[in-house]
């Protein structure tokens, strides 16, 4: 799962026909992990009507076509959910968190009642 | 999905069984990474596509036989950026 912003949005009226009616977010991961290519991008096809500028999570591979509904959806890529708060711990562990393009999601800092 | 411009072509006389006739593309995205997807939908040099990874989708697509994981699913049109990201 990917926490990350949608940024935009993307039209194709060429397109695979299970994409029909399919609305198509341009996701800015926060935190990104392992994806089998690097990009600072992702589209995801929109399960619950996200909008710009909302944070959402992202579900990938057969998790995310099942949230659209169906498995023979030929997409790898979907929003399952609208972020309404992000509480990050001030111990992250050793590990520094580094948030892509440098700009992290609103968030609290658990234990200190919030920003 | 991978949003990216379609910069090349790729073939070859030899290739594997499931790819006679395939049409290969090499896609660049936004980072400058570059993959190679098989295209169906007739994209040219130039064009943004949505290339989707897996080996479910190119099942749903173009058929297991096909030795490749990366399919052209969308010829874009338009893309709406938050400028403030642009």
């Amino acid at each position: 799962m990917i926490l990350g912003r949608v940024v935009g949005e993307v039209w194709a009226t060429q397109k695979h026909a299970a994409l029909d009616g399919r609305k198509l977010l341009i996701i800015q991961p926060y935190l990104w992990y392992a994806p089998s290519h690097e990009v600072a991008h992702l589209v995801a096809v929109d399960a619950i009507g996200a909008g710009v500028g909302e944070d959402v999570v992202v579900c990938m591979g057969e998790p995310a076509r099942r949230s659209l509904g169906s498995s023979s959806m030929p997409v790898e890529a979907a929003v399952c959910a609208i972020v309404d708060r992000v509480e990050l711990s001030r111990d992250h562990g050793k590990r520094e968190l580094t948030f892509v393009g440098g700009r992290a999601p609103a968030h609290d800092t658990a234990g200190e009642g919030g920003s | 999905m991978m949003l990216g411009r379609v910069v090349g072509a790729v073939w070859g006389s030899r290739h594997a069984s499931g790819l006679d006739g395939a049409k290969l593309l090499t896609i660049e995205n936004a980072n400058g990474a570059r993959v190679t997807a098989i295209d169906r939908l007739g994209a040219g040099v130039g064009d943004r596509v949505l290339v989707a990874h897996g080996s479910r989708v190119r099942d749903l697509t173009v058929g297991e036989t096909v030795a490749l994981k990366d399919v052209v699913i969308a010829i874009i049109d338009g893309v709406d950026e938050d400028e403030a990201n642009a």
